[in-house]
């Protein structure tokens, strides 16, 4: 058997896992190979020294955190879960964006003359919907003007007369 | 009574499995944290601490994938631990305290599932069918994987000490 095979029979050997025909080709290969000998003085070393492995006592503080876990959750539960909840989510990026927008006005150091320019904008705003209303009262009372003349036009259409006779 | 039973049992598996020792506190808290959200579904039939060692496990491997410890170099446990001094001499104490630490370096090399394995198996000193339940797999598959561990450790051994050896 070669190197490659008997590698996976070192740690199944070394549990005495092997039936015994495997058993024998794995020892009779290792009398002659020393790169799988020395392999194998090396995986009981390593097993050995696993097997040697200190176990860590835990520490007070960590022994005093995890007893206060299950209060500590229970005080989330009360006051902070409709927080997690998806629905809301939304609400708290509007309310982000509007805060950060609060304090970006509040904050700014040229506060008046964002003052202004709002105040401007404010007053622009009413004097375009002024002349816009100005502008459709008047479109409204020509239509009025215009209302009985329409009317004939649309009797004398051919296609209405048509359907009169 | 839970925080008695099964912390130092948790908190090895993590330092063991982490090789952080502040990485396997925090570990062991969200792990308990975990048991606690989970109580509700345990199965009062299964083996309470197969199922808890399945839930670490899975925590365990689940955030060595999303943090990569590897990248990390392990503490050194002999900070944590006292050293045991029943060697013959003190010659073969040394070499035996520089094996053990080159082997616990060489975890490192190792995936996370062969890892878990070889805790599980070699200094845990748990039997295949309990790794097999606590792994959720195939015994043939754990065995093969404990294998491997073995190997791969012995090599990384080999290698380093000849290393030193030739230097």
């Amino acid at each position: 058997m070669v190197c490659k095979g008997i590698e996976e029979l070192l740690s199944p050997y070394l549990e005495d896992e092997l039936n015994p025909e495997e058993k024998l080709a794995v020892e009779e290969h290792l009398k002659t190979c020393q790169i799988c000998a020395d392999l194998f003085s090396f995986m009981k070393e390593t097993k050995e020294s696993l097997a040697d492995f200190p176990e860590l006592d835990v520490s007070e503080n960590l022994i005093n955190q995890l007893y206060s876990i299950p209060s500590k959750k229970k005080r989330f539960k009360l006051s902070l879960d409709f927080l997690v909840r998806p629905s809301l989510q939304p609400i708290f990026t509007a309310a982000t964006i509007l805060l950060i927008m609060i304090s970006f006005y509040i904050f700014h150091p040229n506060k008046n003359l964002i003052d202004k320019s709002i105040d401007r904008q404010i007053h622009l705003g009413f004097s375009k919907i002024g002349r816009l209303y100005a502008k459709a009262e008047s479109f409204t009372y020509s239509l009025a003007e215009y209302k009985d003349n329409i009317l004939v036009s649309i009797k004398n259409v051919k296609f209405f007369r048509e359907n009169e006779e | 009574m839970l925080v008695n039973a099964y912390s130092k049992r948790i908190f090895n598996m993590a330092f063991q499995f982490s090789g952080s020792y502040e990485e396997a506190e925090d570990l062991t808290q969200e792990i308990f944290l975990k048991l606690y959200n989970s109580l509700s579904k345990y199965n009062f039939e299964k083996n309470f601490s197969a199922w808890f060692l399945t839930l670490t496990r899975n925590h365990l491997i689940d955030q060595y994938r999303k943090t990569k410890w590897e990248k990390k170099i392990r503490d050194d446990f002999n900070e944590y631990s006292l050293v045991s001094d029943t060697f013959t001499s003190p010659e073969e104490g040394i070499l035996k305290e520089e094996s053990k630490k080159l082997i616990w370096e060489g975890f490192n090399h190792l995936s996370s599932e062969i890892r878990m394995a070889v805790i599980l198996r070699d200094i845990q000193g748990k039997r295949y069918d309990e790794i097999a339940e606590i792994m959720s797999l195939p015994l043939g598959t754990v065995k093969s994987r404990v294998n491997r561990g073995r190997l791969q450790l012995a090599k990384i051994l080999k290698e380093k000490k000849e290393d030193k050896n030739g230097m």
